[in-house]
Protein backbone atom coordinates (compact mmCIF):
# COMPACT_ATOMS: atom_id res chain seq x y z
CA UNK A 1 0.00 0.00 0.00
CA UNK A 2 1.36 3.21 -0.90
CA UNK A 3 1.37 6.09 1.56
CA UNK A 4 1.42 9.39 1.86
CA UNK A 5 1.54 11.29 5.36
CA UNK A 6 2.28 15.23 5.57
CA UNK A 7 1.97 17.56 8.41
CA UNK A 8 1.89 20.84 7.34
CA UNK A 9 1.70 24.88 8.66
CA UNK A 10 1.13 25.56 5.10
CA UNK A 11 -2.46 25.90 3.42
CA UNK A 12 -3.88 22.34 1.83
CA UNK A 13 -4.15 23.25 -1.77
CA UNK A 14 -6.18 20.33 -3.24
CA UNK A 15 -5.55 21.33 -6.43
CA UNK A 16 -1.99 20.28 -6.47
CA UNK A 17 -2.73 16.83 -4.45
CA UNK A 18 -5.43 16.28 -6.94
CA UNK A 19 -2.89 16.67 -9.75
CA UNK A 20 -0.56 14.15 -7.80
CA UNK A 21 -3.22 11.36 -7.91
CA UNK A 22 -2.19 8.25 -9.15
CA UNK A 23 -4.88 5.44 -9.55
CA UNK A 24 -3.90 1.97 -10.77
CA UNK A 25 -5.80 -0.13 -13.11
CA UNK A 26 -7.47 -2.39 -10.46
CA UNK A 27 -8.39 0.54 -8.51
CA UNK A 28 -11.96 1.42 -8.64
CA UNK A 29 -12.89 3.61 -6.02
CA UNK A 30 -11.45 6.91 -4.69
CA UNK A 31 -12.72 8.39 -1.57
CA UNK A 32 -11.82 12.04 -0.28
CA UNK A 33 -12.50 13.38 2.78
CA UNK A 34 -11.93 16.92 3.42
CA UNK A 35 -11.68 18.51 7.30
CA UNK A 36 -13.22 22.29 7.47
CA UNK A 37 -13.02 24.55 10.50
CA UNK A 38 -16.39 25.26 11.52
CA UNK A 39 -17.75 28.85 13.02
CA UNK A 40 -18.44 27.18 16.27
CA UNK A 41 -17.25 24.98 18.83
CA UNK A 42 -19.51 23.83 21.36
CA UNK A 43 -21.89 26.63 20.52
CA UNK A 44 -19.69 29.19 20.78
CA UNK A 45 -18.54 31.61 17.76
CA UNK A 46 -14.92 31.25 16.67
CA UNK A 47 -12.57 33.33 14.02
CA UNK A 48 -10.20 29.79 13.82
CA UNK A 49 -8.45 27.22 15.74
CA UNK A 50 -4.47 26.92 16.54
CA UNK A 51 -3.89 23.15 16.18
CA UNK A 52 -0.34 22.05 18.42
CA UNK A 53 0.95 18.69 17.82
CA UNK A 54 3.94 16.47 19.24
CA UNK A 55 4.73 16.38 15.29
CA UNK A 56 6.98 12.95 15.74
CA UNK A 57 5.00 11.14 17.36
CA UNK A 58 1.66 11.96 15.32
CA UNK A 59 3.81 10.59 12.14
CA UNK A 60 4.44 7.41 14.12
CA UNK A 61 0.93 7.07 15.30
CA UNK A 62 -0.41 8.29 11.97
CA UNK A 63 2.15 5.11 9.94
CA UNK A 64 1.04 2.84 12.50
CA UNK A 65 -2.47 3.53 11.41
CA UNK A 66 -1.45 2.94 8.18
CA UNK A 67 0.02 -0.31 8.58
CA UNK A 68 -3.64 -1.30 10.44
CA UNK A 69 -5.51 -0.48 7.17
CA UNK A 70 -2.85 -2.46 4.92
CA UNK A 71 -3.54 -5.22 7.06
CA UNK A 72 -7.31 -4.91 6.96
CA UNK A 73 -8.40 -3.98 3.71
CA UNK A 74 -6.98 -4.57 0.04
CA UNK A 75 -5.90 -0.24 0.00
CA UNK A 76 -4.01 0.54 -2.96
CA UNK A 77 -2.28 3.99 -1.39
CA UNK A 78 -3.67 6.62 1.04
CA UNK A 79 -2.76 10.09 1.35
CA UNK A 80 -3.28 12.35 4.09
CA UNK A 81 -2.54 16.21 4.83
CA UNK A 82 -2.96 17.69 8.54
CA UNK A 83 -3.05 20.88 8.49
CA UNK A 84 -1.03 22.92 12.00
CA UNK A 85 -0.86 26.38 13.41
CA UNK A 86 -3.80 28.69 12.97
CA UNK A 87 -6.77 27.34 10.41
CA UNK A 88 -9.09 30.19 9.58
CA UNK A 89 -12.93 29.14 9.90
CA UNK A 90 -14.21 27.64 6.12
CA UNK A 91 -10.06 26.68 5.81
CA UNK A 92 -9.36 22.61 5.47
CA UNK A 93 -7.31 20.93 8.57
CA UNK A 94 -7.67 17.54 7.12
CA UNK A 95 -7.66 16.40 3.78
CA UNK A 96 -8.01 12.51 2.74
CA UNK A 97 -7.29 10.60 0.30
CA UNK A 98 -7.92 6.38 -0.10
CA UNK A 99 -8.16 4.63 -3.63
CA UNK A 100 -9.23 0.89 -3.53
CA UNK A 101 -10.35 -1.83 -5.61
CA UNK A 102 -14.13 -1.08 -4.64
CA UNK A 103 -16.20 1.16 -2.73
CA UNK A 104 -16.67 -0.54 0.44
CA UNK A 105 -12.88 -1.50 1.39
CA UNK A 106 -12.22 2.37 0.40
CA UNK A 107 -14.98 4.32 2.62
CA UNK A 108 -14.43 1.86 5.60
CA UNK A 109 -10.92 2.20 5.35
CA UNK A 110 -11.25 6.31 5.15
CA UNK A 111 -14.01 6.18 8.32
CA UNK A 112 -11.89 3.94 10.43
CA UNK A 113 -9.14 6.16 9.72
CA UNK A 114 -10.24 9.31 10.45
CA UNK A 115 -12.06 7.87 13.53
CA UNK A 116 -8.60 6.16 15.32
CA UNK A 117 -6.54 9.33 14.30
CA UNK A 118 -9.09 11.30 16.40
CA UNK A 119 -8.47 8.71 19.20
CA UNK A 120 -4.51 8.51 18.77
CA UNK A 121 -2.67 10.84 16.78
CA UNK A 122 -1.29 13.85 19.11
CA UNK A 123 -2.81 16.60 17.76
CA UNK A 124 -4.87 19.44 20.08
CA UNK A 125 -6.86 21.69 19.11
CA UNK A 126 -7.20 25.90 20.49
CA UNK A 127 -10.16 27.64 19.57
CA UNK A 128 -9.60 31.28 19.10
CA UNK A 129 -12.77 33.99 19.22
CA UNK A 130 -13.19 36.51 17.01
CA UNK B 1 18.23 7.90 37.26
CA UNK B 2 17.60 11.30 34.31
CA UNK B 3 14.24 11.29 32.26
CA UNK B 4 12.76 14.38 30.20
CA UNK B 5 9.24 15.36 30.86
CA UNK B 6 7.34 17.53 27.99
CA UNK B 7 3.44 18.56 28.54
CA UNK B 8 1.26 19.54 25.43
CA UNK B 9 -1.69 21.35 25.11
CA UNK B 10 -3.25 23.05 28.06
CA UNK B 11 -1.25 20.82 30.52
CA UNK B 12 1.38 23.36 29.68
CA UNK B 13 -0.76 26.32 31.09
CA UNK B 14 -1.41 24.28 34.31
CA UNK B 15 2.18 23.41 34.93
CA UNK B 16 3.63 26.77 33.54
CA UNK B 17 6.38 24.60 32.00
CA UNK B 18 6.47 22.71 28.39
CA UNK B 19 9.60 20.72 29.66
CA UNK B 20 11.56 20.10 32.36
CA UNK B 21 14.51 17.30 33.38
CA UNK B 22 13.02 14.62 36.84
CA UNK B 23 15.42 12.74 38.87
CA UNK B 24 13.85 9.27 39.65
CA UNK B 25 15.16 6.36 41.33
CA UNK B 26 15.71 3.28 39.53
CA UNK B 27 12.62 1.00 39.18
CA UNK B 28 10.44 4.01 39.22
CA UNK B 29 7.30 3.58 37.09
CA UNK B 30 5.09 5.82 34.82
CA UNK B 31 2.92 6.27 37.74
CA UNK B 32 5.63 7.05 40.26
CA UNK B 33 6.53 10.16 37.94
CA UNK B 34 3.31 11.14 37.74
CA UNK B 35 2.96 11.11 41.45
CA UNK B 36 5.92 13.31 41.93
CA UNK B 37 4.75 15.43 39.08
CA UNK B 38 1.00 15.82 40.82
CA UNK B 39 2.83 16.74 44.32
CA UNK B 40 5.15 19.05 42.01
CA UNK B 41 2.24 20.75 40.22
CA UNK B 42 -0.64 20.29 42.25
CA UNK B 43 -3.30 21.43 39.07
CA UNK B 44 -2.49 17.98 37.58
CA UNK B 45 -3.88 15.84 39.91
CA UNK B 46 -7.59 15.75 39.08
CA UNK B 47 -6.57 15.24 35.98
CA UNK B 48 -4.18 12.07 35.70
CA UNK B 49 -7.58 9.65 34.78
CA UNK B 50 -7.66 11.57 31.53
CA UNK B 51 -4.09 12.25 30.79
CA UNK B 52 -2.35 10.15 28.14
CA UNK B 53 1.25 8.93 28.69
CA UNK B 54 4.02 8.65 25.86
CA UNK B 55 7.37 7.68 26.25
CA UNK B 56 9.51 8.71 22.90
CA UNK B 57 6.50 8.14 20.19
CA UNK B 58 4.63 5.33 21.58
CA UNK B 59 1.99 5.18 24.27
CA UNK B 60 2.37 3.28 27.61
CA UNK B 61 0.36 2.73 30.46
CA UNK B 62 1.33 3.77 34.32
CA UNK B 63 3.12 0.58 35.30
CA UNK B 64 6.35 1.02 32.29
CA UNK B 65 9.41 0.69 33.74
CA UNK B 66 11.42 4.00 32.89
CA UNK B 67 14.80 3.71 31.85
CA UNK B 68 17.54 6.44 32.28
CA UNK B 69 17.56 9.03 29.42
CA UNK B 70 13.55 8.34 28.80
CA UNK B 71 11.73 11.07 26.92
CA UNK B 72 8.29 11.12 28.37
CA UNK B 73 5.55 13.13 27.19
CA UNK B 74 2.16 13.79 29.29
CA UNK B 75 -1.15 15.33 27.13
CA UNK B 76 -4.81 15.52 27.55
CA UNK B 77 -7.09 13.44 24.85
CA UNK B 78 -6.23 14.25 21.50
CA UNK B 79 -7.88 15.98 19.24
CA UNK B 80 -7.00 16.28 15.80
CA UNK B 81 -8.73 16.64 13.29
Amino acid sequence: MKRNLEITTEPIEEAVLLAKRFISPQAGAVVYFLGVVRGSESGVTISSIEYETFEKMAEHQFHLLFDEIEKRWPIESVRLVHRVGLVKVNEPSLWVEVIGPHRGEAFAACQWLIDEMKRVVPIWKKPLPP
Amino acid sequence: MHVMVSFYSYLKDLTGCAQLDETMPEGSTLGDLAKKLSSRFPKLEPMWNSILMAVGVDYQERGYLLKPGDQVSFFPPVQGG
